[in-house]
């Protein structure tokens, strides 16, 4: 096409067809159609993504980019997440004083915790969007039926990795929301009681279940989401071309 | 059967009918359109699980596709830019709240459960615990796994599935319903309040 894609007039043209450069990016220089198709089927960042779409699916319309934007959503959230780590020990003596100094001493500290706050809110909201759209769509139909169901999944563990998230500034508003939700777990028939103290760790809220919630909201769920969301995108990635196979029939 | 129906709309016969405006005019465009790998009623390939036979496939026209590199590509990062930014720019102005530090001995006055089980925590405040808490929310998620087994017509359209839009739409204005309600309306005791008299959203 042009000069970004005819390969060597330009300076990444050139570092590209040197002899490291070749050992790293395994593309054939992009003269034809094929072999841009080639250079993205051969591209490690862009393996999640199918070669071509339809035009039908480029518009905001057609799926308002919640997927896209849930994804970078978590992507905020880990980032951020991994970042307050640094300054926070899930224990009832420091967790609350943790937060405190890290708004007030730590640089940005507030910024991040803000950061990390209004992306889990408005994750829930984009996945619950996503769902919805999905829905209106119709694209939970075959061959597609399980990828909602992995969809659904995620909604789950997006709640739960929220809720589990909420009890670590242990002030009154975590201590008390988490209260309330796990008193519902008592309610489970046979098993309520049992359910409820595995997650509290004892009767009521306390250091056993802010390290319980701790280890479930920075280990367990992140690694159940990355997992989900790679199978997710994996069937999507598959499914991209499925669409043809069926068509709406005549009203 | 639904597969049943599908086969038909998609036979090359019907195929040709959409698109031929005389019948005199079908047999050359069958022709055109057939899969070279189909014999004479025989298939040879085209069987890959989960898609229909080669025949009966219908295959994109060429100029319907365009290239993910750049064109879908730059539209997600626009859009992945853009929700960045939102919430770099809401956490700027708005600060994560943080309460006194947890009380044991204090229960707050009204006991709030976060946003997003605001609608759970009002319909607790309507039936039994047992309902509210657990064969509600419990049906709900087996519903929503259930749903593309359940709605298995090949319609994809909304207009066409008037049954399971009607019935997930009831769903969702309920549920927002409830969750604004308890989110905003819910005051001391799980009385109600306006909210624009006595605010007692927590996010």
């Amino acid at each position: 096409m042009d000069v970004m894609n005819s390969g060597e007039s330009d300076l990444m043209g050139r570092v590209r067809a040197t002899r490291v450069g070749r050992s790293i990016w395994r593309t054939p220089k992009k003269v034809t159609p094929r072999d841009r198709a080639a250079g993205h089927w051969s591209s490690f960042a862009l393996h999640i993504y199918p070669v071509k779409v339809r035009k039908a699916e480029l518009g905001f319309k057609y799926s308002w980019y919640l997927g896209v934007i849930s994804t970078v959503l978590f992507g905020s959230l880990v980032v951020s997440g991994v970042w307050l780590m640094f300054f926070f020990v899930p224990s009832p003596g420091q967790a609350y004083t943790n937060i405190q100094t890290l708004q007030t001493e730590v640089p940005f500290g507030q910024y991040l915790r803000n950061v990390h706050r209004w992306s889990a809110h408005l994750m829930v909201l984009t996945v619950a969007m996503h769902m919805a759209k999905v829905f209106y769509r119709g694209a939970y139909k075959a061959p597609r039926e399980f990828n909602w169901v992995i969809g659904v999944v995620l909604l789950v563990l997006t709640l739960l990795m929220s809720f589990t998230g909420y009890l670590l500034p242990w002030d009154q508003l975590a201590y008390w929301a988490v209260t309330v939700g796990t008193e519902m777990a008592a309610y489970v028939p046979v098993v309520g009681d049992r359910v409820q103290s595995l997650l509290l760790g004892g009767n009521t809220v306390g250091q056993a279940t802010l390290l319980r919630f701790y280890v479930l909201h920075v280990a367990v769920l992140p690694l159940a989401i990355v997992v989900m969301l790679t199978f997710h995108l994996w069937r999507w990635r598959k499914d991209s071309m499925l669409d043809f196979d069926r068509g709406e029939p005549d009203a | 059967m639904p597969e049943k129906k599908l086969m038909n709309k998609n036979s090359p016969k019907d195929v040709v009918t959409d698109k031929t405006p005389t019948a005199s005019a079908a047999t050359p465009v069958a022709i055109g359109r057939k899969d070279p790998a189909l014999l004479e009623g025989r298939r040879v390939l085209g069987m890959v699980p989960g898609k229909p036979v080669a025949g009966q496939r219908k295959e994109p026209a060429e100029d319907d596709m365009v290239m993910v590199y750049p064109h879908l590509l730059v539209r997600h990062a626009v859009a992945a830019m853009s929700v960045l930014l939102l919430v770099l720019l809401v956490a700027i102005f708005f600060d994560a709240p943080l309460r006194a530090i947890a009380n044991p001995t204090v229960t707050p006055n009204p006991e709030k459960a976060p946003w997003y089980f605001a609608a759970l925590q009002e319909l607790l405040a309507h039936f039994h615990p047992l309902i509210a808490g657990v064969l509600i929310p419990g049906a709900i998620i087996l519903g929503l796994v259930a749903l593309p087994y359940i709605d298995r017509s090949v319609f994809i359209l909304a207009s066409h599935r008037k049954v399971a839009v009607a019935t997930f739409t009831t769903f969702m204005v309920v549920w927002i319903a409830l969750t604004i309600v308890g989110f905003a309306f819910r005051g001391p005791n799980w009385g109600w309040v306006w909210p624009w008299q006595e605010w007692h959203g927590e996010l």
